[in-house]
């Protein structure tokens, strides 16, 4: 019996998509079985992310409207040998085509097949996201340390509270150090302790992200990259292992980048 | 002789009417009337209407109130009766009680209380509280808060760290901008109340025993 876990922010565009396709992937290279489910019906992107897009026959909507079976919707991701599979979202219809008890029994049958459930919720609190969270048995919230993000994420903690499911834990996402060392943005303590929920790890922000994405080939499949690190390091300690919190200090620059960054002043 | 369902008395504190509370009440109303016409009083006085053990809707209170001041001479300053309804009783006991509320109210979450409230936990930026009474917050309160909801001006919000949005006290609001100098100054155990004037104020909560030495229930102490 696998666990189901939400992966949902309030606020768009601080990386749910990302951070589940990331955190599945990752999760499958350390030997688990991996379903990603995409919830944002209408607005499916999970695929496209992963480089699954081509491979869609049937969708979510098929699978709870009984058109289909589960495993005949599952999309199988050939690069992590057999371990990640997609459900997608269907593209045609609107979140209200769904509803939470569907949801529920929907991932209910995937968990007894599968190690990890990861759920992809949509932004906003209305039915997409009441659809997502019922189902699942723990929540990541993930947010980015602006203001606006860290205001919708304590909402959505509030309304996650409420629900019968564990204590959410927090992935800062798209960290850009010299922001926050100049005080642009928050830093991680104040967004950690303003919330005051479990930090499950950050993410610091990296250009190629954007490219692997739009490669449709997770960053996590890059061990050098630093945003990778952060998911696996994410992903372990979703599997119980206790790994510190990477450091943000940048690496010691090498002769020749220091000399060009004295001369560039 | 019919014996009379009206006496009035004359106190320190101006005329009481103390009106019998056995007799029908269109009775009682007639003969309130008729005493009150009688006339004898110069000038304007005040009243103050005693029921006793007469249980008065809201309604009839107003009316006795209207049938006294339709003289003209008489303004009816209060009216009293020494039974309560156990709805009111019950609505009494809440307003005087205090609850306490363990965890931090975040954006969008309203946390509402008849009476007092302790929130042990911080109150997030668009997070609410409202109390009949005092709000007294032991974590940070970045939030909203309106105290004395019902209209009670003796209410007061006190925090640990004090930086609101917005300031509610009775009717009064106060948006916090850069013109709150004395909080951005001291943002650490201040308190909010409403001055003699009317308007909200802000202070240390050592304060408060001064402002508002009622609040203090404790007894003894050495």
């Amino acid at each position: 019996m696998g666990e189901a876990i939400v992966i949902t922010s309030g606020k768009g565009g601080v990386g749910k998509t990302t951070t589940t396709a990331n955190l599945g992937t990752a999760l499958a290279l350390q030997g688990k079985k991996v379903c990603l489910v995409d919830t944002d019906i209408g607005l499916r992107n999970l695929d496209v992310v992963l480089g699954l897009e081509n491979r869609i026959i049937y969708d979510l909507v098929d699978v709870i409207e009984g058109r289909c079976k589960p495993h005949q919707a599952l999309v199988k991701d050939k690069r992590v040998d057999d371990k990640l599979f997609l459900l997608p979202a269907a593209q045609t219809t609107d979140k209200n085509a769904v509803n939470a008890e569907q949801m529920k029994s929907l991932i209910e049958g995937l968990k007894q097949e599968f190690d990890y459930v990861l759920i992809d919720c949509p932004a906003g609190i209305e039915q997409g996201y009441k659809n997502a969270v019922a189902g699942a048995d723990q929540a990541i919230v993930v947010t980015t340390p602006e203001i606006s993000a860290v205001r919708d994420a304590d909402r959505i903690i509030g309304l996650l509270e409420q629900e019968a499911i564990g204590a959410p834990k927090l992935i800062i996402n798209r960290i850009r150090k010299h922001l926050m060392d100049s005080g642009d943005t928050m830093d991680i303590t104040e967004v950690t302790s303003h919330l005051s929920i479990d930090l499950l790890g950050i993410v610091i922000d990296s250009e190629d992200v954007i490219s692997s994405s739009n490669k449709g080939e997770p960053i996590v499949m890059d061990p050098n990259n630093k945003a990778s690190l952060g998911y696996r390091n994410i992903a372990r300690r979703i599997l119980g292992e206790s790994v510190p919190l990477m450091k943000l200090e940048e690496e010691s620059k090498g002769v020749f980048a220091r000399l060009k960054s004295i001369f560039s002043k | 002789m019919k014996k009379s369902y009206v006496h009035i008395k004359g106190t320190k504190d101006g005329l009481v009417l103390r009106l019998d509370d056995q007799c029908a009440y269109s009775e009682l109303v007639e003969e309130l009337e008729r005493k009150v016409s009688e006339g004898g009083i110069d000038g304007k006085v005040e009243v103050q209407l005693h029921l006793g053990n007469r249980y008065c809707t809201e309604q009839q209170k107003k009316q006795l109130t209207e049938v006294v001041q339709n003289t003209g001479k008489m303004r009816v300053s209060k009216v009293q009766s020494d039974v309560l309804t156990t709805e009111e009783s019950n609505l009494q006991f809440l307003q005087q009680k205090c609850e306490i509320y363990a965890g931090i109210i975040r954006s969008g979450q309203i946390v509402r209380s008849p009476g007092d409230i302790v929130i042990i936990g911080d109150v997030n930026p668009n997070g609410r509280i409202e109390a009949g009474g005092n709000i007294y917050v032991l974590g940070k309160l970045k939030g909203i808060a309106h105290a004395g909801v019902e209209g009670n001006k003796e209410a007061v919000i006190t925090a640990a760290f004090f930086a609101p949005t917005h300031v509610l006290i009775a009717d009064q609001t106060q948006t916090m901008s850069n013109e709150q100098q004395f909080v951005l100054k001291h943002r650490e155990q201040l308190c909010a109340y409403l001055n003699s004037y009317g308007e909200i104020s802000y202070s240390h909560v050592q304060d408060v025993r001064k402002l508002r030495p009622f609040l203090n229930t404790f007894k003894g102490g050495s």
